[in-house]
């Protein structure tokens, strides 16, 4: 994903003759972008509706990544596409640092066992959902389908990871199912950033 | 470098999964037991006294009055049953919901999960055919529950398949997004499905295919799934969609391109009057000239039919139905109302609320109209809630679904204060 950044950044430059890197995200400054993204995710990045991902406390650099790749057409979605195309890579640094500020805590659903969590996920997911990687999104409390369809485009190629694409080759569709049925049930808390 | 080892890690591992559930749908089109249970949703409590207390910011006309009829988390398009026993709402993850209302107070009292022995996927769209048989267009598959009103207390109910899974649309050109489909049966008997297109504009190398499948379209098929034919062309994401009860004629909303700006394209409106007819896309949409189709050749020998009401642009025109009933005011009777979800990515947001337009003497729509708002608080730019479906119970007044509260509003006409 680190190549792929550069490769897109690249781009960009090329293309618009923006900066090549953006500088450290100014996590104040992205307060006022996320105002963009509340209506779907939430000003603390608890999503508000069942297609958009929960991204409070998401790793930063997660969510610049997919940012990235959205806008540079590497990962495409009818609304992040546009949404992203007109973010500037520094705005885009800043509204990652504004979610990825956010706190997490997650929570198995009573009786339930972390012992019997998918087990193919957990190096990096964890059996929670609570991202164990900078290169990993959360996947606690998403909503099922959204997990699903992440997997299958992942599965189909509509969407393309090092890693994800190999995983998700190798599950059939009910067996993504039970995966998006494990993380949705954990439940997610987003508490502010720290002060 | 870790990263590699990670997927070195992956490629080798086995599955240690539990085995895949034994699919209910075997046993239940077999007319057998599963173990599954209901998932209940509370009606009283602070959740729905945080709803009721929304109401207080709704407008609506002279005479009527607006109430909370159901805590219905994530509730999408509805279908009341012919007999009036209960209603269906669809919603955009994996439960159908079935509300019902036994002391007929219009408030209702139990609201469990429709069916929870089947493993739904989107069941965005209930429909009912006349005599009593529920069906539901999910994603990519399209159930049918006969008898529904009466099954519906058991937590398995007798189901078939009209469409198998991955027959609506070839599985990689699902999303989640563009794929909350609508159901209708029409006068012809006939079931009709919206199937959005699943991108902002379709890529040009995709067209042909999409125009085989109808995807950016309204398909019609027999209600056993035979007879499979295109019905509208040229829409971009329709989720809502009514007969007129007078005429047979097939309406629909659809949705607009996002990234042109704030107030283009407008929202759509239309009236179909014949099969096969083309509506613009993705070429144009409400007159607008999409920049990608510019040089792309349209459709020989066909005219685009332009949309009966150009509305506010990325207001969000979804769910939306003829009015039959008689308890409201006569000069709502034959009209349409509808529900604007509510802008997401404009700079001034608008919609979230129910519109009207009656029809002329030609049949045309005669211009739309505020019936119901106050879901988006134009202080703050947030929704309080956000209107998604219309619906009617049996003594003519209004249900509006919300998928943003988790409600189901009602609306009725109390009359006129002496």
């Amino acid at each position: 994903m680190k190549q792929a950044l550069i490769l897109g950044l690249g781009g960009l430059m090329l293309a618009g003759g923006l900066p090549l890197v953006a500088n450290a995200g100014d996590a104040e400054n992205g307060r006022k972008v996320a105002n963009m993204c509340r209506t779907c995710h939430g000003l603390d990045g608890y999503a508000q509706i069942p297609i958009a991902p929960h991204i409070g406390g998401e790793p930063t650099a997660y969510l610049e990544a997919q940012m990235i790749a959205f806008k540079t057409g590497q990962r495409e979605h009818e609304m992040m596409s546009i949404v992203t195309a007109g973010l500037s890579v520094q705005q885009i640094a800043d509204v990652s640092a504004w979610y990825g500020a956010h706190q997490v805590r997650a929570t198995l659903p009573e009786g339930v066992n972390a012992e019997d969590a998918p087990q193919n996920c957990v190096s990096c997911h964890g059996a929670d959902g609570i991202s164990v990687l900078l290169d990993a999104p959360n996947l606690t409390g998403e909503t099922n389908i959204y997990i699903d369809t992440q997997l299958k485009a992942f599965k189909r190629g509509n969407r393309q990871h090092e890693i994800m694409s190999d995983v998700a080759a190798a599950l059939s569709d009910t067996e993504i199912r039970e995966v998006a049925d494990w993380y949705a049930a954990v439940t997610l808390e987003i508490l502010p950033p720290e002060e | 470098m870790i990263k590699r080892s990670f997927a070195a890690l992956l490629c080798t591992s086995f599955l240690s999964m539990p085995l895949a559930a034994q699919d209910n749908m075997d046993r239940l089109s077999n007319m057998q037991k599963t173990d599954a249970t209901f998932t209940y949703v509370e009606q009283t409590g602070a959740r729905a006294d945080a709803l009721r207390a929304i109401v207080d910011h709704i407008s609506v006309p002279d005479g009527f009055e607006v109430s909370l009829y159901a805590v219905v988390p994530d509730a999408r398009s509805m279908a009341m049953a012919p007999q009036g026993t209960v209603l269906f709402a669809g919603t955009r993850k994996d439960k159908m919901w079935s509300i019902i209302d036994r002391d007929r107070d219009r408030v209702a009292d139990e609201v469990k999960d429709f069916a929870p022995s089947v493993t739904f996927d989107i069941p965005n769209g209930p429909c009912f055919s006349p005599d009593g048989f529920l069906y539901i267009a999910e994603r990519n598959r399209v159930l049918v529950f006969p008898a529904a009103e009466f099954f519906f207390e058991g937590p398995d109910p007798a189901v078939g398949v009209v469409v198998p899974q991955g027959g609506l649309v070839p599985a990689e050109e699902e999303s989640f997004n563009h794929t909350a489909r609508v159901c209708d049966i029409g006068p012809d008997g006939k079931l009709y499905i919206s199937l959005g297109q699943p991108h902002n504009v379709q890529p040009i190398d995709k067209l042909e295919m999409y125009d085989e499948w109808g995807i950016g379209g309204i398909i019609r098929m027999n209600t056993d799934g035979s007879g499979r034919e295109v019905y509208t062309r040229g829409v971009r994401n329709s989720v809502g969609q009514d007969f007129n009860p007078a005429t047979g004629e097939l309406w629909w909303t659809d949705n607009q391109v996002d990234g042109m700006g704030d107030d283009i394209p407008p929202g759509e409106l239309n009236r179909q009057t014949a099969a096969g007819q083309h509506f613009g896309f993705p070429w144009t949409n409400s007159r607008v000239e999409i920049p990608l189709y510019k040089d792309v050749p349209r459709p020989e020998g066909v005219s685009f039919v332009e949309p009966q009401l150009e509305l506010t642009a990325h207001a969000a025109d979804l769910g939306m139905r003829f009015y039959h009933d008689d308890s409201f005011p006569q000069a709502y009777h034959g009209g349409i109302f509808w529900a604007q979800h509510g802008s997401w990515n404009r700079t001034e947001p608008v919609g979230a609320r129910v519109m009207f337009t009656a029809l002329d003497e030609d049949g045309n729509a005669a211009g739309a109209q505020v019936f119901a708002d106050g879901w988006l608080n134009e202080d703050t730019g947030e929704y309080r809630g956000r209107p998604m479906d219309i619906e009617f119970l049996p003594d003519g007044s209004m249900l509006v679904s919300d998928d943003f509260a988790g409600a189901i509003w009602r609306i009725a006409y109390v009359g006129m204060a002496q």
